[in-house]
């Protein structure tokens, strides 16, 4: 009897705390990227190589409620890429429109997967704090994810301000540009960001945010080559560090015809003198019930690294990148979308589907077609 | 070869903690209540699902992954600007 009542009570000491799914959602994109670039060995010596790869992007969400105070979101994002790495296979051939060869085989079709968790503990009325850890893997690849970050709510809930602080480190093995395997090689990424939302009226509110960044170590992915002045191929050489930092400000106005404008701005630099501004306009409107349409539209403009080159001295031995993503370019995006929210009495209170395109093209010859939907259910 | 500093540092690392500092001062006018306060039973356009500023968590997750993989600036949007996935 005293066996059976001990029984009982450790495994009601030991019970889970009851948990109930809040919502479950998938989404599905893919990326067809076309173009050259001066990184890319995959075209005739001389001249910028081909940047062609398609991406193939499911994610999947679940966040669940467990007990009173926390809130559980895990999130698996996976990326199927063709020609990651891009290089020397191709090297003084022509341009073709197949994907070029990798560097090593396990870029061929890289297949790369995140198991993400972040757990939100409700401390008041006012105030959240939550953990994150995420682990990536793939080949020849890792990546650990960690972070606190804290929220309180002010003034009625009219301002809100998040702080959070992130550590990312990554092993992953270093190539030389004719793909040979040298070694193992590291990089760890410090990340601080700060937010303030403010309601400014009925119908507007505006956010300030601060993202603030330090990585070290090896900072390129390795592949890169740089092309030299005398039509030959030497590798990518970066410095070991870099501090970057964002100012983002960001305001969405109610519109009276059953609308919303959103705008964004965002001033960046970093100290391989990167300076770039990017800003974006947002237009949603509803057309009937829980149906409704997006367009919008992204400017981006960066200055290139000082580092930079379309032809390196041979003989020099500073810093050299030809990396097209690091030059200076102008880039602009287009897109527009349909989302569908149709509600339910009953399990599911929400139904979710969405559908949207985007079109990113730049001045230094980078094209990319995304096309994207999800679905959702809210319980 | 890696003993080499980039010329001009300095001065972006000065920009940088400017934008922080420019940050710094916003929450701190926001923390003091010098905005306006608008009561809940008048936020009902704000709570429309248009209003956020990213509607869906998965949408935000692949376009911030695209364009920090795809040019030199990256952050602000409450995420690293670089490290894991992505080579950068």
């Amino acid at each position: 009897m005293t066996v059976a009542l001990l029984a009982a009570l450790v495994a009601q000491a030991v019970a889970p705390p009851p948990y109930a799914i809040e919502s479950v959602r998938v989404r599905f994109t893919h990326y067809d990227q076309r173009g050259r670039g001066y990184q890319s060995a995959a075209g005739p010596a001389g001249t910028a190589g081909s940047e062609q790869l398609t991406v193939e992007q499911p994610q999947a969400e679940v966040v669940a409620r467990v007990g009173e105070r926390i809130t559980e979101r895990v999130w698996i994002p996976m990326d199927v890429v063709t020609a990651a790495s891009p290089d020397h296979s191709r090297y003084n051939r022509p341009i073709t429109d197949d994907p070029p060869d990798a560097v090593s085989t396990a870029s061929r079709r890289n297949v790369a997967g995140t198991f993400d968790a972040l757990t939100t503990y409700h401390l008041d009325r006012d105030t959240d704090v939550a953990f994150r850890t995420a682990f990536h893997m793939e080949e020849p690849f890792e990546s650990w994810a960690f972070g606190i970050g804290v929220t309180r709510s002010m003034a009625e809930e009219n301002t809100v301000f998040d702080a959070n602080v992130y550590q990312v480190l990554d092993w992953f093995d270093r190539f030389k540009i004719d793909g040979m395997r040298e070694a193992r090689s590291n990089r760890s990424t410090s990340n601080l960001n700060l937010t303030l939302t403010q309601v400014l009226s009925p119908t507007t509110v505006g956010a300030i945010s601060y993202g603030g960044t330090l990585q070290s170590g090896t900072l390129g992915n390795t592949w890169s080559s740089v092309l030299l002045a005398d039509g030959s191929r030497g590798a990518e050489r970066l410095p070991r560090e870099r501090w970057r930092h964002a100012l983002a400000a960001r305001l969405a106005q109610w519109l009276p015809w059953q609308g919303a404008l959103k705008v964004s701005y965002r001033i960046y630099v970093d100290d391989w003198s990167a300076l770039a501004n990017t800003g974006e306009v947002t237009v949603v409107q509803r057309l009937f019930a829980g149906l409704r349409l997006r367009a919008s539209y992204r400017a981006h403009h960066q200055t290139a690294v000082r580092f930079f080159t379309k032809a390196a001295d041979p003989d020099a031995t500073g810093y050299r990148t030809g990396d097209s993503d690091l030059a200076r370019f102008v880039a602009q995006t287009v897109g527009g979308g349909l989302t569908w929210d149709l509600s339910r009495a009953g399990v599911v209170t929400d139904l979710h589907f969405d559908l949207g395109y985007e079109h990113y093209f730049r001045t230094n010859d980078l094209t990319v077609d995304i096309a994207t939907c999800g679905f959702g259910l809210l319980f | 070869m890696s003993r080499i500093r980039p010329y001009g540092r300095g001065l972006w690392r000065a920009v940088g903690l400017a934008l922080l500092a420019a940050a710094l001062g916003a929450v701190v006018l926001g923390g003091s209540g010098a905005c306006v306060v608008v009561p809940q039973n008048r936020r009902k356009h704000l709570a429309d699902p248009m209003m956020r500023f990213e509607e869906d968590a998965l949408d935000a997750h692949r376009r911030q992954k695209f364009y920090t993989t795809r040019e030199a600036a990256a952050g602000g949007d409450g995420m690293p600007a670089g490290g894991g996935c992505g080579c950068q």
